[in-house]
């Protein structure tokens, strides 16, 4: 055994490769090779007006679209000074929350749960697991009917624009998503058991170094100025580049970054880890019975951190419902700005991590530099140090046992390889 | 066709997007995995025996040689090649960036369903005339008309650049209901009077070159430099 080589892993979106080099019992190389076609985004921004942008880098993933779509908005918002009505501010997350249960669901009951129970994919799955999967489907669809009602489609939204929403939520909307909203935060009951009843496969790990977004307020939560390491170093969101560094791979198509030579992890585990403790209601119950070790070791347990975090944003949801269901929705249009040069620098944590936007306009509104930095690129150098000290560990399990948990392991990060693919190689 | 037709499920270049509609056929998406033998879906599933194929759904533009192997070696075992979103039918997003083909260019496509993303729908519709052995229904008719029928105010006529005129229908005019101009993201409506477009936003102050710049995020190849359609 010299070599072990995965041409495509699959269920997970986009087009990777991985390739474990092996020398008896050590390690020699790793390589993980997101080989999706290079998508040129942000040479293909510059010069286009800043209405247009949202939309177009929206078209960098489907699964996290409302994500780079209300980052990207806040991005042109920041660089023009424009200050959008706490209405605003709340419809986006409410749009945002149901990317995070739609995309963690997926993610979850789709991708993830069939290897548990040793099926190649949910078509398998169902024969025997019909509820299960069924029930995953239901929730799943909670998170698409809050993106259709804000976002006025599930993937891509249109109803999102700069200052402001196009059209406006109605309160009977409103009344029907809480509801539908509810019967899921029901539903996941039975997922946590179903979840706490699973075995999470270990191996010989290291405390990983976390990375995620410090929340404004002092709730859980998905936005804020600041990023913090689990090692306690803390950094300005626009001043990413003295946070991390980005390297060029000789083998990817994906730019990974480390810090200082140091792998992290982004993404729901991180996020758990870093302020998992302030978290309430179910989502607090949930993470009890789940019982996620923290500090993590085992970048596993990301998918269990998942769950917790799509009943953290089914909750958020409900309460943003039920704050407009008593306060009215005003009838409020984009607020009114002056179109002028400027940066905006933003980072939010969409469902695999951190991301960053950084867009800077002329006095046009043209964009004149982009830079997007996605959770999967970030991910990328964490991914392999774990497969190498899966393999180190795991080395007696034979091959095709190895192949099984490697794809496992990739997969456990949630990867979005269109996402991290979205820029354009330089020459 | 057998029985349960051989389906494949293919992502060239893309967002993923368009097979992300198919997942997200929550309600049907267990009936329609019992109507199929499916052979690949590597988004979804592990074990893709591959083989010969009743129908491909394709979605992507073409950017690499490793997309353009995938969509040769599948073509060559599908009965049926079904273009999947904007990308696969006009080049989409990735041509704009310089580097991407609709798979139109490479191969022969025997229908195509447009749509950035495509429409839930139109998928539906196109999965059960290929159930009962026919080819979908294409849908002859703009943007325009579905937004007249929905009573909606003509943004082309308030001044804004929409594209609704121009582009094919089937959304439902989804962003002219939301008040917001259509981008053209579902590319060439089958017969676009690019002309009538131009005069209106003329009086506007906007130049053909706004038109076409706007047609050209989505549309790829599929209009020309005078605004007709190609292709």
């Amino acid at each position: 055994m010299a070599k072990i080589h995965m041409d495509h892993i699959s269920r997970v979106e986009g087009h990777g490769a991985l390739t474990v080099e092996l020398d008896g019992n050590t390690v020699r190389d790793v390589k993980l090779n997101y080989f999706e076609g290079m998508r040129g985004f942000e040479s293909l921004v510059l010069g286009r007006p800043y209405q247009e942008i949202p939309p177009i880098i929206s078209r960098i993933c489907a699964i996290c679209s409302a994500g780079h779509s209300i980052t990207a908005h806040m991005s042109v918002e920041k660089a023009m000074g424009i200050k959008v009505t706490p209405q605003t501010e709340l419809l986006r997350e409410l749009a945002f929350l149901g990317m995070m249960v739609e995309s963690h669901s997926l993610h979850v009951f789709c991708l993830v749960l069939p290897d548990f129970f040793g099926y190649a994919g949910v078509a398998d799955m169902a024969a025997k697991y019909e509820e299960e999967i069924a029930l995953g489907l239901r929730v799943k669809k909670a998170g698409n009917l809050v993106q259709e009602a804000i976002g006025g489609r599930a993937i891509h939204n249109v109803n999102l624009t700069v200052g402001g929403l196009g059209k406006l939520p109605t309160l009977p909307q409103l009344k029907e998503l809480r509801q539908e909203l509810q019967k899921s935060l029901v539903e996941m009951e039975a997922v946590v058991d179903l979840v706490a009843g699973l075995t999470i496969p270990e191996y010989e790990g290291e405390p990983i170094l976390f990375k995620a977004v410090r929340p404004t307020t002092d709730c859980y939560g998905f936005f804020g100025d600041t990023v913090l390491f689990s090692d306690g170093q803390e950094f300005p969101a626009d001043q990413y580049t003295a946070s991390f560094q980005e390297t060029e791979s000789e083998y990817s198509n994906a730019k990974p970054s480390t810090r200082d030579g140091e792998a992290f992890m982004v993404g729901a585990l991180a996020r758990i880890n870093l302020f998992g403790d302030r978290l309430t209601g179910k989502a607090q119950e949930a993470l009890a019975k789940l019982a996620i070790p923290v500090p993590s070791t085992n970048p596993l347990y990301n998918s269990v951190a998942q769950v917790v975090e799509i009943i953290y944003a089914l909750e958020r949801s409900i309460a943003i419902c039920d704050h407009f269901l008593e306060e009215g929705i005003k009838p409020e249009g984009p607020v009114e700005y002056k179109v002028q040069a400027g940066t905006g620098i933003v980072a939010t944590e969409v469902p695999r991590g951190t991301l960053y936007h950084a867009f800077s306009f002329d006095n046009n509104g043209r964009v004149t530099a982009a830079d997007v930095i996605t959770p999967t690129a970030l991910n990328q150098a964490s991914v392999e140090k774990e497969i190498a000290l899966l393999a180190k560990s795991q080395i007696d399990i034979g091959e095709e046992q190895l192949k099984f948990r490697f794809e496992q392991l990739v997969r456990a990060y949630d990867p979005c390889i269109s996402c991290s693919v979205h820029l354009i190689r330089l020459a | 066709m057998s029985a349960k037709p051989r389906i494949g499920i293919y992502g060239l270049t893309s967002c993923a997007g368009d097979q992300l509609t198919l997942l997200n056929c929550e309600d049907e998406l267990l009936a329609i995995l019992d109507a199929v033998d499916l052979r690949s879906f590597v988004m979804a599933h592990s074990a893709n025996p591959e083989g010969e194929l009743d129908v491909a759904f394709v979605e992507g533009a073409v950017t690499q040689q490793s997309d353009l192997d995938l969509l040769t070696d599948v073509r060559s075992r599908a009965g049926l090649v079904i273009a999947i979103g904007t990308c696969a039918v006009w080049g989409g997003l990735p041509y704009l960036a310089g580097k991407g083909t609709a798979i139109s260019q490479h191969i022969q496509v025997d229908f195509s369903i447009p749509g950035c993303p495509i429409e839930k729908s139109q998928l539906l519709n196109a999965l059960s005339a290929l159930l009962h052995g026919d080819l979908p229904l294409e849908l002859p008719y703009p943007v325009c008309l579905e937004c007249t029928i929905r009573e909606n105010n003509c943004l082309l006529q308030r001044g804004e650049i929409c594209c609704g005129s121009l582009t094919a229908g089937g959304c439902g005019a989804r962003c002219p209901s939301h008040g917001v101009a259509c981008m053209g993201c579902r590319g060439s409506a089958l017969d676009p009077n690019y002309q009538s477009a131009q005069q209106i936003l003329a009086k506007y102050g906007y130049t053909p070159e706004d038109i076409l710049q706007r047609l050209a995020l989505f549309s790829g190849e599929g209009f020309s430099k005078e605004g007709e359609r190609v292709g």
